[in-house]
């Protein structure tokens, strides 16, 4: 069976970037990748052709392109700037602030993430609004209620924050410092990683909460599905798998997805299907029926994408056919996977 | 000396500057950045600092204290570093050694317990050594500042902390008063080395690399590390050094150990010691800072070696009776060693 399945898996794609990759982000027919040293490229999805380039001077944190892929976020230790596809213009903002995340509401709006605030801009970089400071230097950001509030992740709590209201509509604290976001699509769970190698979990109805600890190290990258019902995290060596459908996953335990050391990436396939592709520091791209077996079961990848020595530094879906794999040695790589219900 | 070969330690050496205003960091950082000696530095400032080296990487940070629970444990970081390190890890360019620079008022503990509790950090990176700058006309003054009940001494503090100790400015201050704050250092903290300069001018081979958070070398370049102590009444910050011949049962010392650094660990400001545990070959190295703790074997005691159990706390209101005679009671007993 896997020879069949390896027999269709086709390299779409295959380039080098003059930088060390940080992030990718996929959107429409575009794949935008960051490096660490500030450059970013704008790609064809399609064919991995360049559509546009700008930099950042003090390197680059993370990257996101709009929804619709016209625009494009991309964040710094001191600096954040947008890109415009129409014409390719790039506005550079240096507030001086470490600016860990962006993401967008809608193809309009933006949310980035500048010192201890969140400032939301409009999509060439006017500013909107802003929040009131944090406790700390913001970590991660995330939009819930089709855009109309923002989540605002930083030490000792997360915030929601609405338009014109600098102070927090609602506050979820927890003693630690929440490293990742994200936010269920069903819009029923707000979930952080934490330094303290926990998941903290609130319900947004009422804001109870819940915490998922026993990691062995700290967790700084979570990710829903489409569906909004698994959370994939890191936090230890295996990829830990939770059910978020019913009432959620108190009592619960996740599956675990047992292949690497190090997990550098995570990245759900698009769809209902359950599929996860997850990096490693050795180079490694696993892919997985995430959601298959039971709750504890600790599961095999479907298939394993050969490492060529680099770490995986990114990984994005581009569409349900494209796997973007971004390594720190500058290569992109596009895996073509045929089959939708099959990896 | 014996070296041994050992496996390279490929991580990027991490040195910790601390000291008062005033006290010669930017000159000294500006020597680090400036001199010839080939090693790319990258720069952490939390100070706003006059240093615009073209050729060195220099990043601005405001420290960021964050509480961190870990089961029982509970212990201050630093997120500012954990957030700037790992980004600065994920560059190409590579260097050769990272410079964190704090403020003058700057607690040294969360910056050291960084690299015990981020995993991230601590494969890449090791903490090399803490240098703390003193000047030697102005220390004192500074050292006798009476804080409000709670607030701690922040020059007590940077010295308790400290691997190495550059004495700045002797030019400006006579010899008695070097003399005396040579001996109120050394009251504190028995162990460091200190390295007496003008103009911060100092071979800087004494505070780079020179691994003093390295269990594997914390003796072999540190023969100062247990210095007997003159009793020091008139300091609350203090060190004990114990030096015990004979072999330690290790059920015993765990669980003295793992009491001592829960009920004492915010006094215990840091803590280090090669030990002879019963039934090994090996030496088991460890290094503490408040109550985190970091332990592994190290060489193969050597044939003929006496067996010995060495070990030092910097701390405040130490017990030394009880430290020694609670450590006495850890140490196998013939009978109880099959």
């Amino acid at each position: 069976m896997s020879t069949t399945v390896d027999s269709d898996l086709t390299v779409a794609w295959d380039i080098t970037v003059d930088d060390a990759p940080v992030a990718l982000s996929a959107r429409g027919d575009l794949v935008a990748v960051a490096g660490a040293e500030g450059t970013v490229r704008v790609l064809d999805a399609a064919m991995g052709a360049e559509v546009g380039a700008l930099e950042l001077p003090s390197g680059a944190l993370s990257v996101e392109l709009a929804p619709d892929a016209g625009h494009l976020a991309v964040t710094g230790p001191l600096e954040y700037a947008l890109w415009r596809r129409a014409d390719g213009r790039t506005t550079v903002r240096e507030p001086g602030a470490w600016s860990a995340a962006a993401a967008w509401a809608d193809p309009g709006r933006v949310a980035v993430a500048s010192g201890r605030r969140a400032l939301v801009l409009d999509a060439d970089g006017e500013e909107l609004w802003r929040t009131d400071p944090a406790a700390s230097t913001v970590t991660d950001l995330a939009w819930l209620r089709q855009g109309r509030r923002l989540a605002v992740a930083a030490y000792g709590a997360v915030h929601g924050h609405e338009r014109h209201t600098p102070k927090p509509v609602v506050t979820y604290p927890y003693v630690g410092s929440h490293l990742a976001l994200a936010v269920a699509p069903t819009g029923k769970w707000i979930c952080s990683g934490n330094q303290d190698a926990s998941i903290h979990i609130w319900r947004t109805r009422d804001g109870s909460e819940l915490t998922m600890s026993g990691y062995s190290e700290k967790v700084s990258r979570l990710a829903f599905d489409d569906t909004g019902f698994w959370l994939a995290a890191d936090g230890a060596p295996d990829v830990t798998v939770w059910d978020f459908s019913g009432k959620g996953p108190a009592g619960t335990a996740p599956r675990s997805l047992r292949c690497h050391e190090t997990v550098t990436a995570l990245a759900w396939r698009p769809g209902n299907g359950g599929h996860l592709a997850s990096g490693s520091a050795d180079g490694t791209v696993a892919l997985w029926y995430a959601t298959a077996g039971r709750p504890q079961q600790r599961l095999s990848p479907a298939r394993e994408l050969p490492a060529d020595g680099a770490a995986v530094a990114a990984l994005t879906w581009a569409g349900p056919h494209l796997l973007i794999a971004a390594y720190r040695d500058g290569r992109v790589r596009a895996y073509g996977v045929p089959s939708r219900t099959a990896l | 000396m014996t070296t041994t070969t050992e496996p390279r330690d490929e991580r990027v050496p991490v040195t910790v500057l601390t000291g008062f205003l005033g006290s010669g960091k930017t000159t000294l950082l500006n020597r680090i950045l400036t001199e010839n000696h080939g090693l790319r530095v990258a720069v952490i400032e939390n100070e706003f600092g006059e240093v615009g080296i073209d050729d060195a990487l220099v990043l601005d940070a405001e420290e960021e204290i964050f509480e961190m629970n870990n089961g029982c444990i509970c212990c201050t970081v630093r997120g500012d570093l954990i957030r700037i390190l790992g980004a600065l890890m994920r560059r190409r360019e590579k260097f050769d050694h990272i410079l964190i620079e704090t403020t003058g008022l700057a607690d040294p503990a969360p910056v050291a317990q960084t690299f015990f509790m981020d995993d991230e950090i601590a494969a890449q990176l090791r903490l090399d050594a803490i240098v703390t700058l003193v000047d030697a006309a102005h220390v004192l003054q500074h050292l006798d500042e009476v804080k409000p009940e709670g607030v701690e001494n922040e020059a007590v503090e940077q010295i308790a902390f400290a691997d190495r100790l550059v004495l700045n400015k002797t030019d400006l201050a006579d010899e008695e008063s070097v003399g005396e704050v040579i001996r109120r250092v050394r009251a504190i903290n028995s162990g460091v080395r200190i390295i007496p300069a003008q103009h911060a001018e100092i071979d800087l081979q004494q505070v780079l690399d020179v691994g003093a958070f390295d269990l594997e070398r914390v003796l072999a370049d540190d023969p100062s590390f247990l210095t007997e102590t003159e009793h020091q009444h008139d300091t609350t910050v203090t060190s004990v050094g114990i030096d015990l011949p004979g072999e330690l049962d290790e059920n015993k010392l765990n669980a003295w150990l793992g009491t001592l650094l829960r009920t004492k660990g915010v006094d215990i400001f840091r803590s280090k010691g090669i030990l002879a545990l019963a039934g090994t070959p090996r030496q088991y190295v460890f290094q503490g800072v408040h109550m985190l703790l970091d332990g592994q074997f190290g060489r193969d005691w050597r044939d003929g070696e006496e067996r010995r159990n060495r070990l030092v706390f910097i701390g405040r209101n130490l017990d030394r009776q009880a430290l020694e005679r609670d450590f006495a009671a850890c140490l196998a007993t013939a009978g109880a060693v099959a």
